[in-house]
């Protein structure tokens, strides 16, 4: 009797996930099917390419190569950066005692309720100042300056969660504060790290707004700026847009795979309880 | 981290490396990414560079339309960093940059090519702001032809509709062969565009240009006119479920054999050949009812900022205003060159066909500029809002809602002076 | 923390030089700006004029009393709350389903994250065949199935517009969702599970009585980011509808964008840049709040 319920849940939950599976894995497929089409067929948009149309990737890597160069220069170093200053910024957050802290950690929390896009001009003035304006370090100092608001607030959350009694018990052996955070915290918070990596890697890869606002050539474009390209006002090329597409999902793809193992283990036997 | 590290040290390099040399290139600003256009553009900045020696003019792509375009001008104007020149439409957006002081005035770059003769008057009027040229015309495009799928047209035994009451028989017709009658697609200007036929039907030129002026009201019984006839005529045909679509997947549907026309701009014939659906085979095309003998259009054009490079600017204009310039950028896009001296025989069939109208149109003296661009931007842009939303509906408490919101429009840009008599 | 200086210790001070670069980067690029922002929203100008004209709250007036303004702050609002439930569900239920232990785990993980590496415009294009309203992939496979009559003029219907919007941007981000909760999930210790599956609880028992109650920290974390994706939201409706038609899909962000850049009424669209920070400070402070609260809770512990 209750294997017979059993298999049935089984049976259930198998057709759940692979029914959500095509739900979510459809769209994809039509995308890559479209970017091996030739712009004759195109337009019929539910069919099956008749021929392998390798056009649309030479076109996508003739335009907007550089740009997925581009796209891991910023995104690597920015991501690195992020958290490095979403965990400087948390660890105190997570330890000071009384109003100070908590006062600070609220107004930092506050900045994640700015649209990004009423921010431009302002960004615009300062960068160009720096002499950063169409500059690969411009784009790391943009995203790590955004990225203060949710990344502090989630190494906060995370250092939170480490027990109070290993910062306690580091103070008392004669370990500083800083040395502590250095040698003690932060390589054991692998799990956090690595979940907040995935997380800001799609974000800063795909952004478009400060890509736009902050760059003009080839020295600092990013991919999501040539991507939006090939979608352009008028005229949409969409083989080249979803060849570009599909290839700037991978590396994204890549980190996420990467990291994931670190993020479930780390979270599994890592700091976390 | 070794990894992102080294990758970061690798940035650096690099960018010591691109820096230097990017000083030099003057920045050229539009928004033809892709395809035709984006082929025409770096055709005229190559046809530029050719004949000016010193001087480097570099393409600059924003993705996107004019509004993104506009949100970057608006920063790199405040921030002091001009492009050298830059995609613009036309009118009223010429007007709001010139009267912000960032626009250089074009005076005498225009002498120098002789922009009175090379363009037909219908074009001059909406580069100049009270008499001063700011902007050069570079790329128009007729917005009053209606495409058709011959095949569809033969099946179904129509004729090329001339006047509103062969354009209702070929709707019929069409339906009743199985076709969509009228393709249409969602979006501020393609109903608007479409309403323009019916706007001349009933208010000829003289009101077009009234209205552009903010002389003939919203509520006056001619536009009322002219609303019942787009409702009657036009909106009853279109397809089903057009507003869902974009233009290209409209055009698709004429291309695919399930719609049977499609007024759209002349950019639509540049996709579909694109595509294989040949001009004069496949497809064909007339003036909408209403507008025959006549040419609506809208055009881009290329304004200079004030700025260290002006004098540089004033070169690249001399070089993209050439015939040689004009052509290369219209053939590789699909539009019509705006200088009347290019040989019309630089067009395929498509073109061939557009030139003519135009030409007739200009002699005619009845070249229209897309009305969207002679209102006050706000205005202009409220009126496509509302024509769409009035295609998708067209019950009276819609028109009375569409007619009251923009005479309440009108009534305020009255009461700022924000007309322009173009 | 004691303000005095003369009290501060060297762990005090060790906190504030950790603060001082984090702070200075938000007064910078955060402050600075918002600060702009309500100074422009109190102004009239085109964005490109040597001048600005003072008019006070003359913008924020006007907006409140206008239709397509109240529009899209109610879009804003029906966001959050299908944000809040959608996404936050599906990638709760399909973690729950992973988490038992299925053949294929690696490749379904693969598959549910995968639209969440989309760029938007990407994810606009693609949606906008989806929903190609005679030919598109959903009207096909629903007139396939029998279900013609369900089909929808997706993107074109003003009544049917968000909710397709909705249908695109939850498949866009239940990846999220569902790599927090699959990670919270694994984060449970197995001794907990197994002390209830030995009393002979049923596995959805576990999971509603065990599992759940100790994903909180995970639901937290996606409710939170949900909520102001949806307050902040852009990009993917910019890139299917512009807002249309007729407004029917615009939220505050994308009126802001179309005020200031498509209208040339700059201070119109801080004033509304303003109001998307006042009710999304309404909305999300108390979570903001609630917060650091359940943090000093577990600190009790």
């Amino acid at each position: 009797m209750s294997s017979s319920i059993e298999q049935r849940q089984t049976i259930l939950t198998r057709t759940v996930l692979i029914g959500m599976s095509i739900v979510f894995v459809t769209p994809l497929i039509v995308a890559f099917l479209t970017s091996f089409k030739s712009p004759a067929e195109i337009t019929r948009v539910m069919t099956l390419p008749t021929q392998i149309y390798w056009e649309n990737y030479a076109i996508a890597f003739g335009r907007a190569g550089r740009t997925f160069l581009n796209s891991l220069l910023i995104t690597a170093p920015a991501v690195v950066l992020s958290l490095l200053i979403g965990a400087v910024a948390g660890y105190p957050l997570a330890y000071m005692r009384g109003t100070g802290g908590k006062l600070v950690y609220f107004i930092l929390l506050t900045g994640m309720l700015v649209p990004f896009q009423i921010v431009q001009i302002p960004l615009f003035f300062l960068v160009q100042r720096l002499g950063l304006y169409d500059t690969i370090p411009g784009m790391w100092l943009v995203h790590t300056a955004y990225a203060v608001p949710f990344c502090t607030f989630f190494m906060r959350n995370f250092f939170a969660s480490v027990p109070r009694s290993m910062y306690e018990a580091a103070l008392i052996d004669g370990c500083g504060p800083a040395t502590y955070f250095w040698k003690l915290l932060l390589p054991a918070s692998g799990s956090g790290l690595a979940a907040l990596a995935i997380i800001q890697s799609r974000a800063i890869w795909n952004d478009l707004l400060f890509a736009i606002t902050l760059t003009t050539s080839d020295n600092a474009r990013p991919a999501t700026v040539a991507i939006a390209g090939f979608a352009s006002s008028l005229q949409v090329e969409y083989g080249p847009l979803m060849a570009s597409t599909i290839v700037s999902v991978l590396p994204v793809m890549a980190a996420y795979l990467l990291f994931q193992k670190s993020f479930v283990r780390g979270l599994l036997g890592g700091a976390g309880k | 981290m070794k990894k992102s590290n080294m990758l970061a040290a690798f940035g650096l390099a690099l960018l010591g490396a691109t820096s230097v040399q990017a000083q030099d290139n003057l920045e050229v600003w539009h928004y033809y990414a892709a395809g035709s256009e984006l082929a025409g553009m770096n055709a005229l900045i190559d046809a530029a560079n050719t004949s000016v020696d010193d001087a480097n003019f570099t393409g600059v792509v924003i993705p996107g339309n004019v509004v993104e375009l506009r949100r970057q001008l608006q920063t790199a104007f405040l921030g002091g960093r001009p492009p050298a020149a830059y995609q613009s439409s036309m009118a009223y957006e010429l007007k709001t940059f010139a009267d912000g002081g960032q626009l250089h005035p074009l005076t005498d770059a225009w002498a120098a090519i002789d922009g009175d003769a090379i363009f037909p008057e219908g074009v001059q009027r909406v580069v100049k702001v009270d008499g001063v040229p700011y902007g050069i015309p570079f790329d128009l495009s007729l917005i009053n032809n209606v495409f058709y799928n011959k095949e569809a047209f033969q099946k179904a035994g129509v004729a090329v509709p001339t006047d509103w009451d062969s354009f209702t028989a070929a709707c019929d017709a069409l339906r009743d062969a199985g076709y969509q009658p009228l393709g249409n697609a969602g979006g501020t200007f393609w109903s608007l565009y479409n309403f323009y036929a019916a706007l001349v039907s009933v208010v000829g030129e003289d009101g077009y240009y009234q209205i552009a002026r903010g002389e003939l009201g919203f509520d006056s019984p001619e536009f009322a006119e002219a609303l019942d006839l787009y409702r009657d005529r036009m909106v009853s045909c279109y397809a089903q479920n057009w507003s869902g679509k974009t233009w290209t997947q409209t055009a698709d549907d004429l291309i695919n054999g399930n719609t049977g026309m499609f007024m759209m701009g002349i950019w639509a014939a540049g996709y579909m050949d694109t595509a294989g659906f040949k001009a004069g085979e496949g497809f064909d095309m007339f003036q909408a009812p209403g507008t025959v003998g006549k040419s609506i259009f809208q055009m881009d054009v290329l304004a200079v900022p004030e700025g260290p490079s002006v004098a540089a600017a004033d070169e690249f204009i001399k070089a993209i205003t050439t015939t040689d310039g004009q052509a290369a950028f219209a053939t590789l896009k699909g539009s019509l060159a705006p200088n009347i001296n290019v040989d019309p025989a630089v067009y395929g069939y498509a073109g061939a066909t557009f030139s003519r109208q135009f030409s007739e149109a200009s002699a005619n003296n009845a070249v229209l500029p897309n009305l969207f661009f002679l209102l006050p931007t706000d205005l202009g842009t409220e009126f496509g809002v509302q024509i769409e939303r009035f295609a998708i509906d067209p019950s009276d408490t819609v028109k009375a809602e569409l007619i009251s919101t923009l005479e309440g429009l009108r009534q305020e840009a009255l009461a700022e002076s924000a007309f322009i008599a173009w | 923390m004691n303000l005095s200086p003369h009290r501060l210790s060297r762990t005090d001070w060790t906190h504030i030089a950790f603060l001082a670069l984090p702070t200075l980067l938000f007064v910078t690029f955060y402050v600075y700006p918002v600060i702009s922002s309500i100074h422009l929203s109190l102004h009239d100008w085109n964005g490109f004029a040597p001048k600005m004209r003072f008019v006070g709250l003359q913008n924020y007036q006007v907006l409140i009393g206008q239709p397509r303004f109240l529009h899209a702050a109610l879009n804003n609002i029906i966001w959050v709350a299908f944000m809040l439930i959608v996404p936050t569900g599906l990638g709760l239920l399909l973690a729950a389903i992973l988490d038992r232990g299925i053949r294929g785990e690696q490749v379904f993980r693969i598959i549910f994250f995968l639209p969440f590496t989309i760029p938007a415009v990407a994810v606009g294009a693609i949606w906008r065949w989806m929903y190609e309203p005679d030919n598109g992939l959903i009207t096909t496979v629903l007139k396939l199935l029998g279900l013609g009559s369900f089909a929808q003029n997706w993107l074109g219907d003003p009544n049917v517009v968000n909710l397709s919007l909705m249908g695109s941007v939850a498949w866009w981000t239940t990846g999220f969702a569902f790599l927090v909760f699959f990670a919270g999930l694994r984060n449970i210790p197995t001794e907990c599970i197994e002390a209830a599956r030995i009393e002979g609880a049923t596995p959805w028992q576990v999971f509603w009585k065990v599992s759940f109650p100790l994903l909180w920290p995970s639901t937290i974390i996606v409710l939170g980011m949900s909520a102001i994706d949806a307050m902040r939201l852009f990009d993917v409706v910019w890139a299917m509808t512009k807002g249309g038609p007729a407004y029917s899909s615009e939220v505050l962000a994308v009126q802001m964008y179309d005020l200031a850049f498509g209208r040339f009424d700059m201070g119109r669209a801080a004033a509304v840049a303003v109001y998307l920070f006042i009710i999304a400070g309404v909305i999300i402070m108390p979570y903001i709040i609630y917060m650091s609260r359940r943090v000093q809770d577990s600190e009790a512990d």
